[in-house]
């Protein structure tokens, strides 16, 4: 990296910026581990948070007006769209009244260099199941409700996530992104006529989805096992030796907890830690959601 | 009362099985009652160039249900267990091999959890039980340096008017009932600071996985329990393992189980004398 002579000053001093933030990025790409200990001894982050700050967060909802709910949400450079379709089946012989969600998160390879085009990726995989787990178990969207008449027709409500930049901490920013296109989503009246076996749906009337409970989730790692980091980056994600997710709904009660990974620090298990400093940040986040109608 | 006459805090019969199959390393079956699962490992051997890593041994997981082909749960489950493993082995010791463990379930996985979606996949118990087989298939291999055993019980929580009732190891017919549950995964490591109270005979314990979800708000107090109640479970089944050791080395596939009535014998079923040199194992 020679230095520029520029026919000015300033010339010369921007380009020993600019090596400075080249050499910045060149030490980020070789040694990822020591760069992130530099900036935790300061108590900062590489992108300058405290150790206990989350990201920004903002939801758009019905833009896709092809869907019948969708929904943008943005977490820091993290962004994920959603879109709800509904569509008409049979139900299980074992349970005649109760319809199907079926959520699920794509992470095609626009979204960050380490997905590759091709089938879904492990990873896409697992946070697909962990949002069915959390959304199926928490009882968000009663089946029941989903019934049009019992044993012969129920809603399907196919929930599609797709991440369009991937910057850390998907599993948040999608279930954020889900609720808020569920909250947003209107079903068709529908009726079963029983002389023709078919299901007729109105094209004027929509009724709201009815959604019981808004279930959002708080993610934290552990590095290194002496610092706890609320909302994790693309940057900071692989060096993790452990992830903690907290969900929690509209009132403050818990919905799930997942840990993976020894979760002490020091002597000290920070799972306590993590679940009030989720309670606290859950508020902000959830009257995100009240607003969509 | 729960429905087979248990406590709350009782686990079901445990069945430990070391297959002793020719082609890998080390297997192992485990069994919470009926709920059963075969892992087997295989390690460290021969690595693909695009899985080697030039630090540490790789570590491959598959899981398979009993009916069907692996669908996204039996994936995200694989995940699930290799992070779980990778802080319990030493993997670094092998660099540049691979570690590969596959799990088998021995019954049905779509075990009716009553909760939402059908076909829910792996239970609780059954996930325990697979952690559970993957710990003893390891101990049977003695291939791969471990920094301790990692033992997992379900735990599960019936809805009731008085107080929260939380039950250990949920049966399958105790499934379609309850509102919530999880399983809980601890590693039990001499390395460990002892802060958890650790008796003599069992070493330290953390928490190392948990996935508590119900469909009704918990609050701190009840994970609190939860995870008590399922540290309690977790050391029983170290303590079995640890016994099942003896049986190991028996020139046939030997059967340890162990009944909750008389927590003081032991049934074994040799029928040869056992080699009592290495018998047993330093754990």
């Amino acid at each position: 990296m020679m230095a520029e002579s520029g026919p000015s000053t300033s010339a010369v001093s921007t380009s020993k910026a600019e090596q400075d933030a080249l050499r910045a990025a060149t030490f980020q790409r070789l040694h990822p581990k020591v760069y992130l200990e530099r900036f935790l001894a300061e108590n900062l982050r590489p992108d300058g948070r405290e150790l206990d700050d989350w990201r920004e967060v903002s939801v758009n909802v019905g833009s896709i007006s092809s869907a019948d709910g969708s929904a943008l949400v943005r977490m820091g450079d993290t962004t994920v769209v959603c879109g709800v379709k509904a569509e008409i089946a049979e139900p299980e012989l074992d349970s005649p009244e109760e319809g199907f969600l079926v959520p699920n998160l794509d992470l095609p390879a626009i979204c960050h260099p380490r997905f590759k085009p091709g089938p879904p990726t492990e990873e896409a995989q697992v946070l697909s199941d962990r949002l069915n787990e959390v959304l199926i178990t928490s009882g968000a969207i009663s089946t029941k409700s989903l019934c049009i008449e019992p044993g012969r027709a129920v809603w399907v409500l196919y929930v599609d996530a797709t991440c369009i930049n991937y910057d850390g901490n998907a599993f948040d920013a999608t279930l954020l992104a889900m609720m808020a296109a569920l909250k947003n989503t209107r079903l068709p009246k529908a009726t079963f006529e029983s002389e023709t076996g078919r299901t007729v749906c109105s094209r004027k009337t929509k009724i709201p989805l009815q959604v019981n409970r808004l279930p959002v989730s708080m993610s934290f790692g552990i590095f290194d096992s002496t610092h706890v980091l609320a909302d994790p980056t693309s940057f900071e994600e692989p060096l993790l030796d452990t992830t903690l997710s907290i969900a929690v709904d509209e009132n403050g009660g818990l919905v799930s907890v997942t840990q993976l990974g020894l979760g002490v620090v020091g002597k000290e298990d920070v799972l306590p830690h993590c679940i009030s400093a989720a309670r606290k940040r859950c508020s902000g986040v959830i009257g995100l959601l009240a607003n969509i109608s | 009362m729960r429905t087979d006459g248990r406590k709350a805090s009782e686990l079901r019969e445990i069945s430990i099985v070391y297959e002793r199959l020719d082609r890998v390393d080390g297997s192992a079956r485990f069994g919470f009652g009926e709920t059963k699962s075969l892992a087997s490992v295989s390690g460290p051997i021969e690595v693909r160039a695009n899985l080697e890593l030039p630090s540490q041994a790789t570590l491959d997981i598959h899981i398979r249900p009993l009916a069907s082909i692996s669908g996204t749960d039996s994936k995200a489950l694989s995940a699930t267990l290799k992070g779980i493993l990778s802080p319990a082995l030493l993997l670094s010791h092998h660099p540049r091999t691979l570690v590969q463990i596959v799990g088998q379930a021995l019954c049905g996985t779509d075990s009716g959890s009553g909760m939402g979606s059908v076909g829910r996949g792996w239970s609780a118990n059954l996930i325990a039980s697979l952690v559970n087989a993957s710990s003893a298939a390891l101990i049977s291999a003695s291939s791969v340096p471990m920094r301790g055993i990692v033992c997992a019980v379900a735990v599960g929580r019936l809805p009731s008017e008085s107080a929260l009732k939380l039950v250990l190891d949920p049966s399958e017919a105790e499934m379609p009932r309850l509102s919530g549950g999880g399983c809980f995964a601890f590693l039990f490591s001499v390395v460990l600071s002892s802060a958890s109270s650790s008796t003599q005979e069992v070493p330290p314990c953390s928490l190392l996985w948990t996935n508590y979800t119900t469909n009704t708000p918990f609050d701190e107090a009840e994970l609190k329990r939860a995870r008590e109640l399922a540290e309690g479970g977790a050391r029983e089944v170290w303590k079995i393992l640890k016994e099942s050791i003896s049986t190991m080395d028996a020139s046939h596939a030997s059967t340890i189980q162990k009944t909750r009535a008389e927590p003081e014998a032991m049934e074994e079923v040799p029928s040869h004398a056992e080699d009592s040199d290495d018998a047993k194992m330093e754990i």
